[in-house]
């Protein structure tokens, strides 16, 4: 079987008054019907990663890649046309703040039916699956929802809604940059269940971006460890615990316990061996 | 009578269908030396506390007191002498056209401090920045190097109180780290009173003695670090509160599956 999506040596570079920088350098991997993790600081090339996969590296910057397959078809010199059938469709992508990625002159119904017109039949159908769907992300009142505009809504609300609006076309492949950075710890579980039926119901493939550590090891099934462009460890995220790389180790165990830790916390000692 | 004591605490924004209760009702004392954390989700009501203390929120009911004297009104100099706020977010609270140096000194100038060269110096060296950090601009530094000025700032007036609003919560897990230090060292060395507002159950837990919980406006319960160590909670809430914080379980699919 083929996996869903196949990665090798993808490089993403921003020229800069010295030369090209590369933010991203050869990373590879490969995406079946499950959830897989991107770990690593902010400036570690994961959002990059995720954006280079739907071909949205904003310009002047670049990707290339020895291979960049979905579902077999080769990404690397898609047409316009072929980017239109499959974003959105067969492959959605969530961003970090909803502040920035929703339209902040059409209402939030609007924006969903845009989506659901793509599944439904007729204009009724459209309503009914936008507002089931905001049901199923959890927010109380979606037909108040449906008729606001996003600064009527809190941040959360708004993650909500982008979350909706990228799951109503079904994607095969769901791309989910720091999909809950911004919400209280009750409403993330709510919208990890979300994510976690379409990947055992629906077989939908997940990239899951994110800083936090302790969340990735917890939700997904395996997890890649980014440090200055490069994966520096892929592991089970079941055996994050015993992760062999320092800056692995160091990531997990600066974070505070409620269990009680060292005093003071162990901090990051970096090694500039790491970023060769 | 503690360093800081709120009694029946209420603020409220706004009128008519407008109006929102942020605050309903709370009550908490703190000691001289404690680190006292606040807890909740986001509309809690938990910066809000802090901010009604330093008076940038209206009270609408109920006291406020720093070392027994009664807060009212704008709040004098030498409240904000003895008082510092941390905001949350590095990257808004720092003046874009102002150099590390004149955010340092507006403070000094303001309050009459002597040997201003010397004392910014002093306080770069603090926050672990040094001297090279000094004639810089915020979009020169990172997420954490601003938070350290942010924090050099609030503690260049040698304040006894220190209102921390998410100190952490915009930064990296190991730039949160190195901050979280610098906060309880400094701490430790000038015997500072901290109130600590986070959404993190563990970064409270590793930061303060006491706890309050809050949700919509109220105070749901008040734990000490042992009960949170322990997992001891008694509202319904914290422990939800406390389960969330431990991460995704598979179960929580499995729960939901079987309900609908």
């Amino acid at each position: 079987m083929t996996p869903l999506l196949e990665v090798e040596d993808l490089r993403v570079s921003f020229p800069t008054r010295h030369g090209r920088t590369e933010v991203v350098r050869g990373v590879s991997f490969s995406l079946g019907r499950e959830r897989l993790a991107i770990v690593g600081e902010s400036g570690s090339g994961k959002s990059q990663t995720g954006r280079a996969i739907l071909g949205l590296t904003p310009p002047p910057g670049k990707a290339t890649a020895a291979r960049l397959n979905f579902e077999g078809q080769d990404l690397r010199n898609a047409t316009p046309k072929q980017w239109r059938d499959l974003r959105g469709r067969r492959i959605s992508l969530v961003m970090q703040d909803p502040k920035f990625s929703l339209n902040p002159v059409m209402t939030i119904g609007r924006q969903l039916m845009e989506a659901a017109t793509r599944t439904s039949q007729t204009r009724a159908e459209a309503k009914d699956h936008a507002l089931a769907m905001l049901e199923a992300v959890q927010i109380r009142d979606p037909l108040r929802v449906f008729k606001a505009y996003p600064h009527e809504l809190s941040g959360g609300m708004g993650q909500r809604a982008m979350i909706a609006m990228m799951l109503i076309p079904e994607p095969d492949l769901l791309i989910a940059d720091e999909p809950t950075s911004a919400l209280d710890v009750t409403v993330q579980i709510e919208v990890l269940r979300i994510l976690d039926r379409l990947v055992t119901d629906r077989g939908m493939g997940l990239i899951f971006i994110s800083h936090d550590l302790r969340l990735v090891s917890s939700f997904c099934d395996r997890v890649l460890v980014m440090y200055a462009g490069k994966v520096v460890e892929e592991l089970r995220a079941s055996n994050l615990a015993q992760a062999q790389h320092p800056y692995t180790q160091g990531l997990f165990n600066c974070l505070p316990k409620i269990e009680g830790g060292i005093r003071p916390l162990p901090t990051l000692q970096r090694d500039a061996e790491w970023a060769r | 009578m503690g360093m800081i004591d709120i009694t029946d605490l209420a603020v409220t924004f706004g009128h008519g269908a407008a109006r929102v209760q942020a605050v309903r009702g709370i009550s908490f004392s703190v000691q001289r030396g404690e680190s006292y954390g606040i807890v909740g989700e986001s509309g809690s009501g938990k910066s809000t506390v802090l901010r009604a203390l330093v008076g940038l929120a209206p009270v609408t009911k109920g006291t406020l007191a720093l070392d027994g004297d009664t807060l009212i009104g704008r709040r004098s100099k030498a409240f904000y002498r003895r008082v510092q706020m941390v905001f949350q977010d590095p990257y808004a609270s720092l003046h874009p056209r102002q150099t590390v140096d004149s955010v340092l000194s507006e403070p000094l100038a303001i309050h009459g401090f002597d040997d201003r060269e010397g004392r910014v110096a002093r306080a770069l060296d603090d926050v672990g920045l040094g001297l090279g950090f000094r004639f810089r601009y915020p979009h020169q530094l990172s997420g954490g190097q601003r938070q350290r000025v942010a924090i050099a700032r609030a503690l260049i007036l040698e304040p006894e109180v220190l209102l921390l609003d998410e100190p952490t919560s915009a930064l990296d897990a190991s730039i949160q780290a190195e901050v979280l230090n610098l906060l309880d060292r400094v701490r430790t060395e000038r015997g500072l009173t901290y109130i600590l507002v986070s959404h993190d159950l563990a970064v409270v837990a590793h930061m303060c003695e006491r706890l309050m919980v809050m949700q919509h406006g109220r105070a749901v319960e008040e734990l000490s670090r042992a009960d949170l160590h322990a997992r001891v909670a008694t509202h319904e809430y914290t422990r939800t509160l406390l389960l969330a914080s431990e991460g995704y379980r598979v179960s929580d699919g499995a729960a939901q599956g079987a309900a609908s």
